[in-house]
């Protein structure tokens, strides 16, 4: 199984079946399985904190949901999850492509890459970061088995050196 | 019309359907106007009140109603072209327009400048919809929008008066009563 296989996996265990997203071609291959997968309903916003209220729309009438954004798209996402997730106690998964790494070629991507992981802090989020495939599975799904239990936002943050990333 | 008036038409039709209030007054007023476990009462998430009701429409097969405010969808007006794009039959938007933002000073907004919402969810392929100037019409509008299938969205006219008593809402405990009329069903 590879690391979006994986992915869809765990979603699928943790009955997360509504996928609220903004395109990111770095992590289309995870994105693209659950298109094509009936199980999914995968919806499109426009912008990532819509992607969040959208999720937290589902889960409030019982159906998880779960979010794909980059980390750029973290930073317009914010204050719903501040505002909204947190106060509320909305366990949404956020599975973030970290930039800002090793092989990153936009200079505009870093900054926001490079504090995504400090905010989460700050918000005090739990996240993980996956360079490699390695135990995937068992973090992943260790991931959501912690977001729902502790009923507040977990990130899973997916760097290039997992995916290969954008090419410049 | 009265948003507090058109409130209490709205929760005497709507039955046991979920409601989801915009922040500020529109939810102090939905509480006010009587509180029951499917009012879903937003505090401090501006602008996610119809992305909200957009997540719980492709979730559950009853009819939704959002009550949004004009400054408030401004800030998210790409709700309204997700709306648009997944077309949900079962949401109705309800977009309270003072035409202001009414908590920070009552500074006009862009519905007092020339923008008008209803075009707006037009031209994002949002067919059922209406502007309405007073409660009659709303009420008659509101009703056609539970029996037929939307996506709806409603832009109601109605005038700046006051506010009610801030409601007494816990966030936790709102998403906890909400949630749990889902799952006991």
């Amino acid at each position: 199984m590879n690391w979006a296989e994986t992915i869809v996996e765990s979603l699928k265990k943790w009955n997360t079946s509504l996928i609220a997203y903004v395109p990111d071609i770095s992590i289309h291959q995870v994105t693209s399985l659950i298109d094509n997968d009936p199980y999914f309903h995968l919806v499109s916003a426009t912008r990532e904190e819509e992607a969040i209220g959208i999720a937290a729309g589902a889960y409030a009438v019982g159906r998880n949901a779960a979010v794909f954004m980059q980390s750029s798209g973290f930073g317009n996402s914010i204050n719903a999850i501040a505002s909204m997730c947190i106060p509320y106690r909305m366990p949404i998964p956020m599975f973030i492509n970290l930039r800002g790494g090793p092989g990153e070629f936009n200079i505009a991507q870093v900054p926001m890459g490079r504090s995504t992981r400090p905010i989460l802090d700050l918000l005090g989020l739990v996240h993980f970061t996956l360079d490699d495939d390695y135990k995937m599975d068992k973090i992943v799904d260790g991931a959501m088995k912690l977001c729902y239990a502790n009923r507040q936002p977990v990130a899973i943050c997916l760097t290039q050196l997992l995916h290969g990333g954008k090419l410049a | 019309m009265l948003r507090f008036e058109a409130t209490q038409m709205i929760l005497r039709h709507a039955g046991d359907r979920p409601i989801v209030a915009n922040l500020g007054p529109t939810t102090d007023e939905l509480w006010h106007a009587g509180h029951r476990d499917r009012n879903f009462y937003t505090y401090g998430n501006m602008g996610l009140c119809s992305s909200l009701a957009l997540g719980m429409a492709l979730s559950t097969p009853e009819k939704v109603v959002s009550l949004d405010g004009d400054g408030s969808l401004l800030m998210n007006l790409g709700a309204i072209a997700s709306i648009g794009r997944e077309q949900p039959k079962n949401l109705v938007v309800i977009v309270w327009d003072n035409q202001q933002w009414g908590q920070t000073g009552h500074q006009p907004s862009h519905t007092a400048c020339g923008t008008d919402l209803e075009q707006v969810a037009r031209s994002c392929s949002i067919s059922h919809t209406a502007t309405v100037r007073d409660l009659e019409t709303l009420e008659q509008v509101f009703c056609q929008a539970l029996e037929e299938d939307g996506p709806w969205f409603i832009v109601a006219k109605i005038e700046e008066a006051g506010y009610m008593p801030v409601s007494p809402i816990e966030p936790e405990m709102t998403l906890y009563r909400f949630r749990n009329s889902f799952l006991k069903k």
